[in-house]
């Protein structure tokens, strides 16, 4: 029988074999001293620690050991052996840790059973809420943990729900917003699917805290499964009487229901979102007043997001005191995140707030997956900005990223190396508002569309110098003259790199050239004639038939014809296309 | 009482009720804070995004349309920085709308223009994105340009929750997103009644009332037509406002004005009007006394409010007045009457009808009743708006213009007749005749303040002969909902009926708030629009229908009784149950 | 239908599970569904029964790692829990006839980044 496990791994990129050779050194090691059958040997996929050479893992112990050389083979094995002695100049101490709060029961939990859940500890929140500690007190609890919601804008938790409970009103709404929409964020998705009762948990505390009687959950209809688990756990929870009349044989009663949205990025917006739960067409409306005090068919209405309701029964479990340790002055508790673009591990991240963009993208999530360095990270969506590589050191809270000219958003965040092009980044986020605008008010609709105008002929290299005033001065204007969110924030990809960039949109505008190779009007593929061996395997995969020749005579680009997809430069073996 | 705010605007200390916005604020201290789709008429949607202003300390900017002013706010509605952003909006706006003003039917009267101007834009800033909408003129009463809209959602409004048609709507969203009837059909094929109220609020040419004086300018020139003209009673109180006259009654340079443009005969709307009541007064006494159909009885006069009953009320048609719109019985006794007694050929006569309105531009090809003279009985009606671009093309001086008299035997009218223009007139002009007719009394006092004013839906009592007498009155279609509901529900219950009588105009303050009248009307300006029509009633020697001698001359010598065989085919109409949408 | 009380949830929560040790969970959100999730599963769920072993097989959320998709954790008794990622079928069958019969963690497959 095993008693210790060690995982190997070489966690730097340029030595592929070097784990199986210690894999090796090792198992001969054990085998000579005869530990073999005491400690296995396990090569791994992924060990978590990235750019520190060798590394080692030691389970069930969880000891890590970075940069081991070969003749630390002993050293390690005495270690393990000794129980409890750590080799203290090996060891890692992680700069970064997950802290999972929200995804404290993702990948754990069978997300359509109730009974996990409850045996994970939940739904005793909500006893707590019901049975101890009341209305006032439960708000005082939410103010004390000091979370603010994770939808984007901030705005402290316990705020709204006291302006919701106390107004007079004999019908007041809660409603999870699950309205997801900022492109590569799916953290709500994750949430909903891997656990949909404690999103349930939070909305039913909320309901509570305001005195609704009636929850709905806004969820777009791209999301099935979310769907699909959320309408199990509802069904769920009122078989159990944790919804319905009489909660856990109190007098509080709530009714859930589910409403579709139909994929329209501003439904997040609150008012657009009432509005579509309403039947009407989903645009914002001017607040105040604001939903907390004319809401849902005019109503009192609290609007949460998933993440901020999923966090609600662990403040209540552990105490709004416990909750505010964590994370900076300003910004409490955890956030997560949703990483991608040129990342190695893509995926989800829970951090505390204050932990830096750096440790996040690199220690996280192991920095690119083309090993080329970062060039930027963006965060918050079509809504946030590009923060330069320079600044990752940044503590992330909501004050710093708007700071550095972006925003918190709901989560996104995506990694950018030098492959991606500054001038199209923001066109793809600011083509994303102008499809999503939805039309109602003018600096938003038209300056949205006249700004992709710019960045289009920009990337065409039709571009002038005055055009990068003229995209700030429409950039001023929709932030300070548009309606909702959406157009404020519309410009801020565009207001980002042209802060950090503007040298880049330049070479766009004067030399006619894209740096990272990416917009296709600037790009001109040639064959090198010193490389090229004649194998004829660019003029076969050419789509349209640009390239022209023979294995004799050699091959070119008809430049006229070229339509610049990259085929020819993907599949030259030689290095023989060139691109610029 | 309202909690009062106490806050400043541009440094000037200043106290409002609670609840009112700073554009409102501002304008007590005035500073008019520009805007495109701000009406006054309309809560603010919030579209346009130029009336913006700072709350000092604040680095976000407010909507002064829908932000409440704030104990303690120190608002700066005019900086270098604000000007600019409003500037770089309009000019936003600009891109994506025609250059095409000299040849748009507002020129001169269109708020984007006048913005334009204000800030002295005189270039292109950004490129111009257009795109290629066909002009919807289907309803010959309103032509919809979607290209010219500046999305402001004035009229979406106006029709959803003023008028409850629901014909408008948004369509689309992003740089697509425009203004069509839902399903993305023709007008005439959706609910729209042809009120006209999306013309009278648009800013821009989007909306417009279809022109029509071309034709009568053709027919004015056909020497083989003999025109004649009539002109409602809204038209005399609002045709100033085009010359800088507020609130005052032109009947009699009207007159003057229409002969000069080359009309035989110029008759008026409101002795039409007396002849209405005489109709619909015998009618409620034949329900209140003989009880041969039910009541209440309804008015009818209104063609926008017959086309909305026949589309959403049907059930209601029996309470219906059968009685035609005052315009379309003066056009088939001009066509009738009037032709026999001068000996002209009707076939020659050219009905021209100067309306405050756009739904009677539809009203009179609706159905064969309409010709009941054998003869289109109305050739072509002109709102407010289509007359004053006349009197200007005609060069008339219409300030220095002379008083004239109507003609003969289709204009003198009593009180009554003129105050059809307003909200609560049809309904006191038929209870003046109305009391005579059922006890054979005169009344001392003719007037019934009580079914005057602007409140929307207005509900009394009147007595008359010692029995209590139900009444009800709607203006903006909005408001017909509360009392049909009523009527609907004491019907289906078998229980008594709420109302005698209802009387329903389309729009908000009645035909003074027509939608062919001069723009941007406002309620103080119905109201004074209204007051000149009831300073010209209380003026008359004859206030009540019955009593005017060119009426009972009409029927000594023509129609022979309220009622009568000649009268119900002539002045009278029957209405079916239309579908709401076509297709 | 059996509505609970404050009582019945604490004794919920707190019950010892009686169910087996061994357990398979593979990450059924979109993520793994996507990436093929859905047929490792129902390739564990036929193994099993197949084989007649004594493992449960349970679904559970997105752990997070979503590059790695289909994940597996595997509980064995005498191993330490782990997770495998990129799994398919060769290695879910890897899985079962190493990592579970012979209680040998299976090389290269393992994803072990949660810290």
């Amino acid at each position: 029988m095993y008693t210790k496990v060690i995982l190997v791994k070489d966690t730097d990129l340029k030595r592929e074999d070097k784990t199986r050779e210690f894999y090796t050194r090792l198992l001969d090691y054990l085998r000579e001293a005869s530990l073999h059958e005491q400690i296995q040997v396990v090569r791994v996929a992924d060990i978590g620690v990235y750019d520190q050479g060798l590394v080692v893992k030691v389970l069930p112990d969880k000891v890590t050991y970075i940069n081991v050389q070969d003749t630390d083979v002993k050293k390690i094995v005495d270690a393990i052996l000794s129980e409890g002695k750590v080799i203290e100049d090996l060891v890692f101490k992680p700069k970064a840790k997950q802290h999972r709060i929200v995804l404290r029961n993702c990948g754990k939990i069978d997300p359509e059973s109730i009974d996990d859940y409850i045996a994970s500890g939940g739904y005793l929140a909500l006893k707590k809420v019901l049975g101890e500690l009341g209305q006032l007190k439960l708000i005082d609890e939410i103010k004390l943990s000091g979370i603010r919601g994770r939808g984007g804008a901030g705005y402290p938790t316990w705020m709204k729900w006291n302006f919701a409970r106390e107004m007079n009103s004999a019908e007041k709404f809660v409603i999870c917003n699950a309205d997801e929409g900022d492109p590569g964020a799916y953290m709500d998705r994750s949430v909903l699917e891997g656990d949909p009762h404690s999103v349930i948990e939070g909305l039913i505390i909320a309901a509570f805290a305001i005195g609704a009687s009636k929850g709905y959950f806004y969820i777009r209809a791209e999301y099935p499964l979310a769907v699909e688990r959320i309408e199990k756990a509802i069904k769920q929870a009122y078989d159990y009487g944790l919804l319905g009349s009489g909660i856990l044989g109190s007098s509080f009663n709530l009714d859930i229901d589910i409403r579709l949205g139909a994929g329209a990025f501003v439904c997040g917006e609150e008012t657009a979102l009432i509005s579509s739960i309403e039947g009407k067409r989903g645009t914002p409306h001017p607040r105040p007043p604001y939903p907390s005090v004319k809401g849902l068919w005019g109503k009192p209405t609290v609007i949460n997001n998933v993440e901020t309701l999923a966090n609600i029964p662990v403040i209540i479990a552990k105490g709004g005191k416990w909750f505010a340790q964590i994370g900076t002055q300003t910004s409490k508790g955890t956030k997560v995140f949703a990483v991608t673009g040129k990342v190695k591990n893509s995926g989800l991240v829970e951090i505390a707030m204050g932990a830096t963009l750096r440790e996040i993208v690199m220690d996280i999530c192991g920095g690119t997956l083309s090993g080329k360095p970062i060039k930027a990270v963006q965060t918050g969506g079509p809504s946030g900005g590009v923060i330069p590589e320079e600044l990752l050191d940044t503590p992330v809270d909501y004050e710093n990223l708007q700071k550095l000219g972006s925003i918190m958003g709901s989560g996104g965040m995506i990694v950018m190396d030098d492959d991606d092009c500054m001038v199209d980044i923001p066109k793809f986020y600011l083509g994303f508002c102008v499809e999503e605008s939805c039309g109602k008010c003018a600096p938003c609709r038209i300056g949205g569309f006249q700004m992709l105008g710019y960045l289009k002929k920009i990337s065409e290299g039709r571009g002038i110098p005055e055009d990068l005033g003229q995209l700030r001065r429409i950039a001023q204007a929709m932030q300070k003259a548009s309606l909702c969110g959406l157009g404020q924030t519309a410009s801020n990809p565009v207001l980002s790199t042209l802060k950090y960039f503007e040298d880049e949109y330049n070479e766009h505008i004067l030399n006619k050239r894209c740096p990272a190779g990416k917009c296709s009007s600037l790009i001109t593929y040639t064959i090198i004639e010193d490389k090229c061996k004649r194998c004829g395997i660019c003029f076969n995969n050419c789509p349209v038939k640009a390239i022209s020749g023979s294995k004799e005579e050699g091959y070119s680009i008809a430049q006229d014809k070229c339509i610049k997809c990259g085929q020819c430069f993907d599949v030259c073996k030689f290095k023989a296309i060139n691109k610029k | 009482m309202a909690k009062i705010i106490k806050a400043r605007i541009n440094g000037i200390l200043l106290r409002v009720e609670e609840g009112t916005t700073i554009l409102e604020a501002a304008k007590r201290v005035q500073i008019k804070i520009p805007t495109l789709c701000k009406h006054p008429d309309l809560p603010a949607s919030a579209s346009c995004g130029i009336c913006i202003v700072k709350n000092k300390g604040s680095h976000k900017m407010l909507r002064s349309c829908c932000t409440p002013l704030d104990e303690g706010m120190d608002i700066i509605t005019h900086d270098p920085e604000i000007v600019e952003i409003r500037r770089t909006v309009i000019e936003l706006i600009l891109s994506n709308h025609p250059n095409d003003c000299l040849k748009c039917a507002r020129n001169n009267q269109c708020e984007l223009q006048k913005l334009t101007a204000d800030f002295g834009i005189k270039d292109e800033s950004f490129p111009q994105y257009l795109r290629d909408l066909p002009i919807d003129t289907s309803t010959s009463a309103v032509d919809l340009d979607p290209k010219k809209c500046i999305l402001c959602g004035r009229c979406v409004h106006v029709c959803q929750e003023l008028q409850d048609v629901w014909a408008l709507s948004f369509l689309e969203r992003g740089m697509k997103t425009r203004i069509s009837p839902a399903g993305d059909i023709q007008l005439a094929d959706s609910p729209c009644v042809k009120c006209g109220q999306c013309s009278a609020h648009c800013p821009t040419g989007a909306f417009v009332e279809q022109d029509h004086t071309a034709k009568v300018w053709k027919g004015l020139m056909d020497p083989d037509k003999y025109c004649v003209v009539q002109i409602a009673p809204a038209v005399r109180v609002s045709i100033g406002e085009a010359f800088g006259y507020v609130g005052k009654n032109f009947t009699k340079k009207l007159y003057a004005l229409l002969r000069r443009l080359g009309f035989h005969a110029v008759f008026d709307t409101s002795f039409a009007a007396d002849v209405t009541i005489m109709e619909e007064a015998s009618e409620f006494e034949e329900r209140l006394l003989h009880g041969n159909r039910p009541l209440p009885l309804i008015t009818s006069c209104c063609p926008s409010w017959v086309d909305f009953m026949e589309k959403f009320y049907p059930d209601m048609i029996e309470h219906f007045s059968s009685c035609k719109s005052p315009h379309e019985i003066l056009g088939v006794l001009s066509k009738t009457y009037y032709a026999e007694k001068n000996k002209i050929d009707p076939a020659k006569i050219f009905m021209v009808s100067i309306m405050p309105c756009t739904s009677k531009k539809y009203e009179i090809t609706r159905n064969a009743e309409m010709s009941a003279s054998g003869f289109q009985d109305i050739d072509t009606v002109l709102c407010t708006r289509e007359l004053v671009r006349m009197i200007k093309q005609a060069g008339i001086d219409f300030d220095t213009l002379p008083d004239e008299e109507c003609d003969s035997i289709l204009g003198e009218y009593a009180g009554a007749g003129v105050i059809f223009g307003s909200t609560g007139g049809v309904m006191e002009a038929a209870l003046r005749t109305a009391h005579y007719f059922v006890t054979g009394k005169e009344l001392k006092n003719v007037e019934f303040v009580s079914v005057r004013g602007l409140k929307g839906v207005k509900e009394t009592e009147i007595e008359v002969d010692g029995k209590k007498l139900k009444i009800a009155i709607a203006h903006g279609l909005g408001n017909v909902e509360h009392i049909l509901n009523k009527v609907r529900e004491a019907k289906l219950n078998n229980k008594e009926m709420p109302y005698h009588f209802i009387e329903v105009m389309a729009c908000p303050g009645g035909c003074v708030g027509g939608g062919g009248q001069p723009y941007m009307v406002t309620d103080e300006l119905r109201i004074k629009r209204a007051q000149a029509l009831y300073q010209d009633d209380d003026q008359k020697q004859i206030r009540c229908s019955h009593q005017n001698p060119y009426i009972k001359r009409l029927y000594k010598e023509f129609l022979g009784k309220p009622l009568s065989e000649k009268s119900e085919k002539l002045l009278h109409v029957h209405y079916k149950a239309r579908p709401v949408y076509i297709k | 239908m059996n509505k609970l009380s404050p009582a019945d949830l604490d004794k919920m929560s707190k019950a010892p599970s009686d169910k087996p040790k061994d357990w398979i969970k593979v990450g059924l959100s979109s993520c793994g569904i996507a990436a093929g999730a859905d047929e490792v599963f129902n390739f564990f769920v036929e193994e099993v029964k197949k084989r007649n072993l004594q493992i449960e097989i349970k679904k559970c959320g997105c752990a997070g790692m979503c590059y790695a998709e289909p994940l597996v954790e595997v509980n064995v008794e005498g191993l330490p829990s782990v997770i495998y990622g990129s799994v398919n079928k060769d290695i879910a069958t890897k899985i079962l006839e190493k990592h579970v019969i012979s209680k040998m963690l299976v090389n290269d497959y393992i994803f072990e980044v949660l810290i």
